[in-house]
């Protein structure tokens, strides 16, 4: 799971700096098309819910989602990591 | 299935302001509604006038937008006509507690089964920040420019006093508690109401020092105090400070009521 902030959605009123427990979320600086600055993630594997969503089956924390006023935050799918041929040169 | 499935995510983005609660207390209203098993025909959203109110136009169930203080009553009618339905209204401090209290109080006496939403957010946001009756002593709006004289309503204990079954009061900070107490309230039989203090950044915000959203939702978080942490206050005779809000589960019984099927 990754974590993810809707561009369309979000306002920028950075609630979400304030409440994630790991600090995730940092107030942005630069602005995009709307002229909102979009928070910025912080090493988001961090993110509980990320990690062990699967493991546990249910949503863990969470705190972040319940409380964007947008609804813009969001857990999408990830594919699963694939072992892939590294060529070493020596 | 997720809270989200209850979104019209064609309507979204919504209108309110940025950093505005109403959207937080809509997350966790559809939380606890989700845990309830619930299906999507048979629940019924209905709100009044305000910011607040515009919320059942963002979600994917049956709704009615009613007149101004009268959501209460209207929602009496839906529930009367049809037990079967779960009703939930949506309602602010204006649109309940100013031009809808008399119909607030009858529900409670009535003790019919509906769950009450009331987002607090202190001030008239919509029409463009004039006083409620909500509206703490001494803060600022656009009809009290030298901060507001009078006492406002402690809308829990008006509901307490009326005869509502079950009663709390969280924060838009406290959103794990406030959708475990949302869900409490649909279980309850009988008239459940529910208040959640939101911040309002453009209204009450602008004019009251809280500019920055986080500072608002700070304060709400260092001024609320527990309702259980209160009662050991006044049992050792400590002094409690008048501006604290007192959240947690106020009131909890079962008196009879109506609308309820046997």
């Amino acid at each position: 799971m990754k974590l993810a902030i809707d561009e369309t959605r979000c306002k920028g009123c950075n609630l979400c700096t304030k409440v994630c427990p790991y600090k995730i979320f940092s107030e942005g600086k630069r602005l995009n098309r709307k002229g909102i600055a979009l928070p910025e993630l912080d090493r988001p594997e961090r993110c509980a819910n990320c990690r062990l969503q699967k493991l546990y089956g249910r949503q863990l924390c969470g705190v972040c989602q319940l409380t964007c006023p947008d609804q813009a935050i969001h857990w999408i799918d990830e594919e699963p990591y694939e072992l892939h041929k590294v060529a070493i040169e020596y | 299935m997720s809270y989200e499935d209850w979104y019209r995510q064609d309507r979204l983005p919504h209108i309110f302001c940025a950093g505005c609660g109403n959207g937080t207390i809509i997350n966790c209203t559809l939380a606890a509604i989700e845990q309830m098993d619930w299906k999507k025909e048979d629940t019924v959203f209905v709100s009044g006038i305000g910011c607040s109110s515009r919320a059942p136009g963002y979600i994917l169930t049956d709704s009615l937008h009613t007149t101004h203080g009268r959501a209460i009553a209207f929602a009496t009618g839906v529930k009367m006509a049809n037990p079967d339905l779960h009703v939930v209204v949506f309602t602010g401090d204006g649109d309940m507690a100013a031009i809808g209290g008399n119909h607030f109080i009858h529900a409670c006496r009535r003790n019919i089964d509906l769950t009450v939403i009331c987002m607090n957010n202190q001030i008239y946001g919509m029409t463009g920040g004039q006083g409620s009756p909500t509206t703490p002593k001494g803060c600022l709006s656009s009809t009290t420019p030298f901060g507001c004289a009078e006492t406002p309503f402690d809308l829990c204990e008006l509901a307490t006093a009326a005869g509502a079954n079950y009663v709390s009061r969280w924060t838009s900070y406290h959103v794990k508690e406030l959708e475990k107490a949302v869900k409490v309230g649909l279980e309850t039989p009988g008239f459940s109401f529910i208040e959640a203090l939101v911040q309002c950044p453009t209204a009450f915000g602008r004019r009251n020092k809280f500019r920055q959203v986080a500072d608002h939702v700070e304060y709400l978080r260092s001024h609320s105090l527990l309702k259980a942490k209160r009662d050991r206050m006044l049992e050792n005779g400590e002094h409690i400070p008048e501006d604290m809000y007192i959240v947690g589960e106020i009131t909890r019984r079962k008196r009879p009521a109506m609308g309820v099927k046997p």
